[in-house]
C-alpha cells in the first residue's frame, strides 16, 4: 500500500497550491462570487496553461491522460481557497461524459480552456443515484427532444455545450445528451449557489439533443464515483482550512481573561474537529488509492461519501460556535467554508442515504 | 497511490486462513467466542499465543530481526481479518504490544536479550503497573515510593487497574525516586523479574460483568534489583510517556475486531423481528445507525493502513491519542449497538456459560450472552491508557501549539 503523491503529483499540487496563495485570496473571491460572469477567465485560463483542464482526458484525445489521484493532489488547495471555476462540473463531469461519447472537438476545447461545457444532472431530489433520472427523451424524426427540468446546473447559463442526463424515452434506460445552449425551447433561471458557484435551473420544452450515450448507466456511476471522490479532496481542503483558523482563533481570542482555547469544552471540541478532519483525510486518500487500483466499489463511495457529509458538517458547525458572533458573519471565511461543505454533502446523497446504504449491508 | 491486490495476496489469505481453521484447539475457539473486553480469557489465550509463536506469527508489528514477520501492510491486514473472522482470542496487548516494543525501542541489550525471547514466545506474561488509587489521568502524581539500598530498591505503595496481574509472572512500573523538583521529575521505570517477591500482594477486582480482569497491586517493603531499571533513575517520565505511544498508537489494527462486531450485529438483528415489522436488519433507522457505524469504523481502519504503511498522518504528535480516542469510542458504539440488538435476551447473568469450558449451555444465542458483558466491560476504555478527556487536551494543546 502506498498513499504518498508521487513527485510529478507533488510539484503539481505545489503549483496549484502557489498559483492560488497568490492570486486567489477571500476578498479577491468575493469579488468574483459578485461579478456578472461568476468567475474568472483569467483563472480558467491559468488552469488551463498548468494542464488541469487536459488533465482527465486521455492522450488520444488530446488530453493528459491524468489518473484520479493527479485530481485528488490538487484538490484539496481548491478547497482552501474556496475555488468558484466550475472546475469539476465542466471538466470532470461533463468533460468526461463528452470524451466517453467521442466528442473530441468539445473535448479539445475544453482541455485547452476555449469551451465551457455544463452537466444537467440533478432534478431536485439531491439524486444519490442516476436510477432516480425521471426526464425523458422523446424520438422525433431520426434526432431526440428533450422535456422537464433540470436543477443546479453549474455554469449552465454560462456554457457553450450542456450534457443532460435522462431515460431514452417512457422508462428507458438512461443516456446522456448534448444540448446546444441556444437550442429553441431551453430556458434558463440562473442563480448563485450558497458556496460561490453560478449555476442555472434549467427547463427543456421540447429540446432537439443529440444522442452521447445510449446505455449510460455504468457511465454515470463511474463519473459520478470519480467526481465524488474528487470532491471529497476539496471537502478535505476546507476541513483543514477551518481547523487551523479556529485552532489559531481560540488561542487569540480572550474571554474572562484567557485565550478560550483555554477552557476544557473549546479544546475538546478543537480535538473532536481535527480528529474528525483526520478520519476524512484517511479516507479520502485510501478511496483513491482504491480508484487508483481499480479496486473501488460501490460500498467504498458509500463509506467516503457518508463519513465526509457528516464530518464536514459538523467542522463547520463547531468553526462557527468557536467563532461566536463573527462565525455568523459573511465577512468572515468560516461560513463560506461551512456553506461549501453543507452543498457537498446535499449533492449525490447526503450523508443519512449513504449510511443507510451501507446499513442495508 | 495504490493498493496491492495481488494474486499472491489470495494465496497468502489462503494459507492464513488455513491455519487458523486447523490449529486452534477447541478450547481456544471457545476462548475466542467468550471474548468480551479486550482481555481474553488467560489460559488459552497464552496458549494460542504460544502456537502462533510456533508458527512465527505472534508479533507482526515486531520489527523482523526481532522475531516480526516482515508483512506489508495488505499482509498485515489480511492476517487481522482473518484472525477475526475465526473469532480467536486476541493476543494479550500488556507484553507483545507495550513492553516488548519498549525494550526494543529503548532497553539494553542486555534486557533485550533477556526479556523479548519469552515475551515473543508467550513463557511471560507482564502487568502494568501505572494506575494509583490517588493517581489516574494525574498519573505523574504517582507516590509508590522506591528507595535505593545498596543495589536495591525497596518499593512501598500501591498500584491499581493492574489488569490481569493475578496472571502475570512479571510487571513493568513506574516508581517514585524523588520528590525534588515537578513531579514529572522524580519517576523511575522498573522492571520486575517476580510477582511473587516477598511483601508484594496481589488482589483482583471483580468489574461490572462479574469477573475479575483489574488487580490492585500492594508493596510492603519489597526489595528489587536496580538492574530492572529501564532509564535512567528519575527519567521514567519519557520512558512512560514513550510506552504510551505505543499502548495508544495501535500496532495492532482494532478495525478488523469491530468489523466482525458489526457483522454479528447485523447477524443477529436478521433473527430478531422487530416491532415495525420485518427483521431489525430491515428496520430504516437500525440500517442508518448501523451503517454510520460501518463508516466511521471504515474510516478508522484508512487511519489504521495510512499509519502503518509509513504515511505522515502516524508522525503526527496527536496520532497516538487520536487513534486512542476513535479507537475507544468505536467499541463503546458498536457494543452499544449489539446489546440494543440483544435486548432482553442479554439481561441474563451468566457467570457459568461464560466460562471456557464449564460445558454450560448459554440462555439464548452465543451473541446475547456476550453483548451485555462486552457492552459493560467496554465502559473501560475511554478511562484506561489515559481518559479520554486527557486524550482530547492533548490533542488540543497540539493544536495551540501549532502542530
Amino acid at each position: 500500500m502506498d498513499f504518498s503523491f508521487s513527485d510529478e503529483q507533488t510539484m503539481l499540487r505545489d503549483s496549484v497550491a502557489r498559483y492560488l496563495e497568490k492570486n486567489y485570496d477571500f476578498d479577491t473571491r468575493k469579488a468574483l462570487v459578485a461579478s456578472e460572469a461568476g468567475w474568472s477567465a483569467d483563472v480558467w485560463a491559468q488552469f488551463a496553461e498548468l494542464g488541469l483542464l487536459a488533465l482527465p482526458f486521455s492522450e488520444e484525445q488530446g488530453g493528459l491522460g491524468g489518473s484520479i489521484d493527479d485530481q485528488v493532489a490538487f484538490a484539496q488547495s481548491f478547497g482552501r481557497h474556496l475555488v468558484v471555476e466550475p472546475y469539476v462540473h465542466a471538466v470532470i463531469l461533463a468533460g468526461m461524459a463528452l470524451a466517453e461519447g467521442r466528442e473530441d472537438e468539445w473535448v479539445e476545447k475544453i482541455a485547452a480552456g476555449e469551451a465551457v461545457a455544463a452537466f444537467a444532472y440533478e432534478e431536485g431530489n439531491g439524486t444519490p443515484s442516476p436510477a432516480m433520472i425521471a426526464m425523458q427523451s422523446s424520438a422525433s424524426g431520426d434526432g431526440h427532444t428533450l422535456t422537464g427540468e433540470k436543477r443546479l446546473v453549474v455554469a449552465g447559463a454560462q456554457a457553450d455545450i450542456l450534457v443532460v442526463a435522462a431515460r431514452m424515452g417512457d422508462g428507458g434506460p438512461l443516456a446522456l445528451f448534448a444540448v446546444e445552449p441556444g437550442a429553441a425551447g431551453l430556458a434558463a433561471a440562473p442563480y448563485t449557489t450558497i458556496d460561490g458557484f453560478a449555476a442555472a435551473n434549467m427547463r427543456f420544452d421540447d429540446v432537439s439533443a443529440k444522442l452521447l450515450i445510449e446505455d449510460a448507466g455504468e457511465t454515470l456511476n463511474r463519473i459520478i464515483g470519480h467526481v465524488i471522490i474528487v470532491q471529497s479532496a476539496q471537502a478535505v481542503g476546507a476541513m483543514e482550512a477551518l481547523v487551523k483558523i479556529s485552532g489559531e482563533y481560540a488561542m487569540t481570542r480572550k474571554q474572562f481573561g484567557q485565550p478560550i482555547a483555554g477552557f476544557q469544552s473549546i479544546a475538546h471540541r478543537l480535538a473532536d474537529m481535527k480528529i474528525a478532519y483526520t478520519r476524512a483525510l484517511a479516507t479520502m486518500l485510501y478511496t483513491t488509492a482504491l480508484g487508483n487500483s481499480g479496486g473501488l466499489g460501490a460500498r467504498d463511495i458509500h463509506v467516503l461519501k457518508g463519513q465526509l457529509g457528516k464530518t464536514g458538517r459538523e467542522i463547520g458547525e463547531s468553526a462557527i460556535q468557536i467563532h461566536g458572533g463573527l462565525g455568523l458573519t459573511d465577512e468572515l471565511n468560516v461560513g463560506h467554508y461551512h456553506k461549501r461543505l453543507l452543498a457537498y454533502d446535499a449533492q449525490f446523497g447526503d450523508h443519512g442515504y449513504h449510511m443507510r446504504m451501507l446499513g442495508k449491508g | 497511490m495504490n493498493v496491492d491486490f495481488a494474486p499472491e495476496l489470495e494465496a497468502f489469505r489462503a494459507e492464513v486462513a488455513e491455519f487458523f481453521a486447523t490449529a486452534p484447539t477447541p478450547a481456544i475457539r471457545e476462548a475466542g467466542r467468550k471474548t468480551t473486553s479486550v482481555f481474553a480469557p488467560f489460559k488459552e489465550c497464552m496458549e494460542w499465543h504460544r502456537m502462533l509463536y510456533d508458527r512465527g506469527w505472534a508479533a507482526p508489528h515486531w520489527p523482523k530481526e526481532y522475531g516480526g514477520t516482515g508483512w506489508s501492510v495488505e499482509q498485515r491486514f489480511i492476517f487481522a481479518e482473518e484472525y477475526r473472522k475465526a473469532d480467536l482470542p486476541p493476543l494479550l496487548p500488556q507484553s507483545l504490544g507495550m513492553v516488548g516494543p519498549l525494550l526494543i525501542d529503548l532497553g539494553t541489550e542486555e534486557q533485550k536479550a533477556k526479556y523479548l525471547p519469552p515475551i515473543l514466545n508467550g513463557e511471560d506474561f507482564w502487568a502494568q503497573g501505572y494506575s494509583e488509587p490517588g493517581s489516574g489521568s494525574d498519573l505523574a502524581s504517582l507516590s509508590c515510593r522506591a528507595d535505593a539500598d545498596g543495589d536495591d530498591y525497596i518499593i512501598n505503595g500501591s498500584k491499581i487497574w493492574t489488569t490481569y496481574a493475578h496472571h502475570a509472572n512479571r510487571m513493568f512500573m513506574l516508581v517514585r525516586t524523588s520528590s525534588e523538583g515537578k513531579k514529572q521529575q522524580g519517576i523511575t521505570f522498573l522492571l520486575l523479574d517476580r510477582m511473587d517477591y516477598p511483601g508484594m500482594e496481589v488482589r483482583p477486582i471483580v468489574g461490572l460483568d462479574g469477573f475479575p480482569e483489574q488487580c490492585e497491586v500492594f508493596f510492603d517493603n519489597v526489595r528489587v534489583p536496580q538492574s530492572g531499571r529501564l532509564g535512567e533513575e528519575n527519567d521514567g517520565w519519557s520512558v512512560a510517556k514513550h510506552l504510551l505511544t505505543h499502548e495508544r498508537g495501535g500496532a495492532n489494527a482494532a478495525s478488523p475486531t469491530l468489523m466482525r462486531y458489526i457483522e454479528r450485529a447485523r447477524e443477529a438483528a436478521s433473527q430478531t423481528p422487530s416491532p415495525f415489522g420485518g427483521m431489525m436488519s430491515d428496520d430504516p433507522v437500525f440500517q442508518r445507525d448501523i451503517g454510520e457505524l460501518e463508516a466511521d469504523i471504515a474510516s478508522l481502519g484508512h487511519f489504521e493502513k495510512l499509519a502503518i504503511s509509513g504515511h505522515e498522518i502516524a508522525r503526527d504528535p496527536a496520532f497516538p491519542s487520536m487513534n486512542k480516542t476513535i479507537n475507544s469510542e468505536l467499541i463503546q458504539r458498536a457494543s452499544v449497538l449489539m446489546s440494543q440488538v440483544s435486548g432482553v435476551s442479554g439481561l441474563a447473568r451468566q457467570l457459568e456459560a461464560l466460562r471456557v469450558g464449564s460445558n454450560v449451555e448459554p440462555q439464548g444465542s452465543e451473541f446475547d450472552l456476550i453483548a451485555m458483558p462486552l457492552y459493560l466491560n467496554s465502559r473501560a476504555t475511554t478511562i484506561y491508557a489515559g481518559s479520554n478527556e486527557v486524550q482530547r487536551d492533548l490533542i488540543a494543546r497540539g493544536m495551540a501549539a501549532g502542530a
